[in-house]
């Protein structure tokens, strides 16, 4: 005789958080009236969007929909490009980013960023991951090696490479640079992590350990992910927000955007089918 | 939404889709087939007929497994997405549903065989119109398929009331029956297998409805009272 009742219509929608009236315990970031110009062009029109905390969410959209800009604004990296201006707010912890009293490099330490190709310093493994504690001024050792196995066991690379630490970082495999980068991001230990198109240089199975790692970081990090890659997108986020011409067309919890998608753009994006 | 499946950048994919939707509608035209000709047989109790009906079941079943297979090769081959994902999904369960419904038709035809004294034949008569019933809600789901009609598809969701309404009916007039002559009961059960049978059938048809229904709106309303479908539709 069954005494208990099945979980799992009940788990799978406590899962699914109300996106548009996030608590401030379950916030990560706010997106607020966003619009973004390359000098005359619109290239983001009044995004809204709430990240939610300890998840992970993708932005998906046909290529120039806006979705790596918007991923950049998460940590003023737009402000390194002359012709950008920025209007609306992002709100980390409540406070808009792109307040005059921000200290960007801060910022950045808290949002850490990889990108599509891995980008290794070329320094030795041991040294990639310890850059950004250096640059704060730690010197302890003994530190410097917690921090280090602790960030490559936090990447999946420990194993891999614990015996030749003090090795070239340019000696490893694409999918291992791309870890060590994303080992080297998380050292610092920020709170988001902004991933752009982690896997596109990567093989198969690289990406499959890449996507894997996501799953465990999020744990501790807030992830946000720029993806091309659809399937990935429905494989390793929470969140899916679908962009179109600078436009957030539908954000939605990433089981019903794939099954049930509410928006004829969003449905014919997904379904391969002409806009 | 409105759905057109023949719009894919990838024409490929276009025909897959194109191919296992009218296999399907082939294997319903069969089963279709198949049950009217097992109710003709009964009402006529043609043997000739009922053992052809036997033998054809296994053209469905063939049919259930290739369509099966090929569900599963545009799973692993082009991992559809929203709406195609949902016609993969509402096909392979209607194929499993329409599957059922040939085993039951053999079953069904499996009465013309017994010979049934002139007495007992009057029982046919209020079986030919439940089978009437049950084949009318056959076809029309299988319309309703077709052309992915929700509305459709909700007439033929209400129309196995009816169905279990008549069965009821039959059930009690066969156990009426019983009870005045006991000796008849061995014959008789085959009889009784059939009109369950036939509620079968009406329920199946209303699960097809069902996968119309969530492959064209998104909405699973499978468990849900009909005041309930109605105002979400």
């Amino acid at each position: 005789m069954i005494t208990v009742a099945p979980q799992v219509t009940q788990s799978s929608t406590s899962l699914k958080l109300d996106l548009d009236n996030l608590s401030t315990e379950q916030t990560a970031l706010e997106i607020k009236n966003l619009d973004l110009y390359y000098g005359e062009k619109q290239a983001l029109s009044s995004v809204n969007m709430n990240i939610p905390k300890g998840q992970v969410t993708a932005f998906i959209g046909p290529s120039g929909c806006g979705k790596s800009t918007l991923l950049r604004c998460i940590n003023r990296m737009n402000d390194l490009v002359d012709s950008c201006r920025i209007e609306g707010e992002i709100l980390l912890h409540g406070q808009n980013i792109y307040d005059k009293k921000v200290d960007v490099a801060a910022l950045r330490r808290n949002v850490g960023m990889v990108f599509q190709r891995p980008n290794p310093f070329p320094k030795s493994i041991y040294e990639n991951v310890v850059y950004g504690l250096r640059l704060q001024g730690i010197k302890e050792k003994r530190k410097l090696d917690e921090v280090v196995e602790r960030s490559l066991r936090g990447a999946a690379l420990w194993d891999e490479v614990k015996d030749r630490l003090h090795d070239s970082a340019f000696g490893l495999s694409g999918g291992q640079q791309q870890r060590l980068v994303i080992a080297r991001s998380i050292a610092i230990e920020p709170e988001v992590l902004l991933l752009d198109e982690p896997t596109s240089a990567l093989d198969p199975i690289s990406t499959l350990v890449i996507e894997e790692l996501i799953n465990d970081l999020k744990n501790k990090f807030t992830v946000v992910i720029v993806t091309h890659n659809m399937q990935q997108a429905a494989r390793v986020s929470d969140q899916t927000a679908f962009m179109y011409m600078g436009e957030l067309i539908e954000y939605s919890d990433t089981n019903t955007l794939f099954t049930t998608p509410t928006k004829k753009k969003t449905e014919d994006y997904i379904t391969g089918r002409y806009g | 939404m409105e759905h057109n499946i023949n719009k894919h950048i990838s024409g490929r994919f276009n025909q897959e889709l194109e191919n296992v939707r009218n296999h399907v509608l082939s294997m319903g035209g069969l089963v279709e087939q198949q049950l009217n000709s097992a109710l003709d047989a009964v009402s006529n109790g043609d043997a000739e007929l009922a053992r052809k009906v036997r033998e054809n079941d296994y053209k469905v079943n063939a049919m259930e497994v290739n369509i099966d297979e090929e569900c599963t090769r545009i799973i692993a081959r082009r991992q559809p997405a929203a709406s195609d994902l949902r016609l993969v999904v509402a096909i392979a369960k209607t194929i499993a549903d329409l599957e059922r419904i040939g085993d039951e038709a053999k079953r069904i035809a499996k009465v013309a065989l017994d010979s049934l004294t002139k007495d007992q034949q009057y029982l046919f008569v209020s079986i030919e119109s439940m089978g009437r019933l049950v084949s009318k809600m056959l076809h029309d789901v299988l319309d309703a398929f077709a052309r992915m009609d929700v509305q459709k598809a909700f007439e033929v969701h209400k129309e196995d009331d009816k169905v279990d309404r008549e069965y009821e009916v039959i059930t009690r007039q066969i156990m009426t029956y019983m009870m005045e002559d006991p000796r008849s009961i061995p014959k008789i059960m085959n009889l009784v297998w059939s009109v369950r049978s036939l509620e079968r059938i009406g329920d199946r048809c209303q699960n097809i409805s069902e996968y119309i229904i969530y492959f064209v709106n998104g909405k699973d309303i499978r468990h849900t009272s009909q005041e309930d479908i109605e105002k979400s539709l």
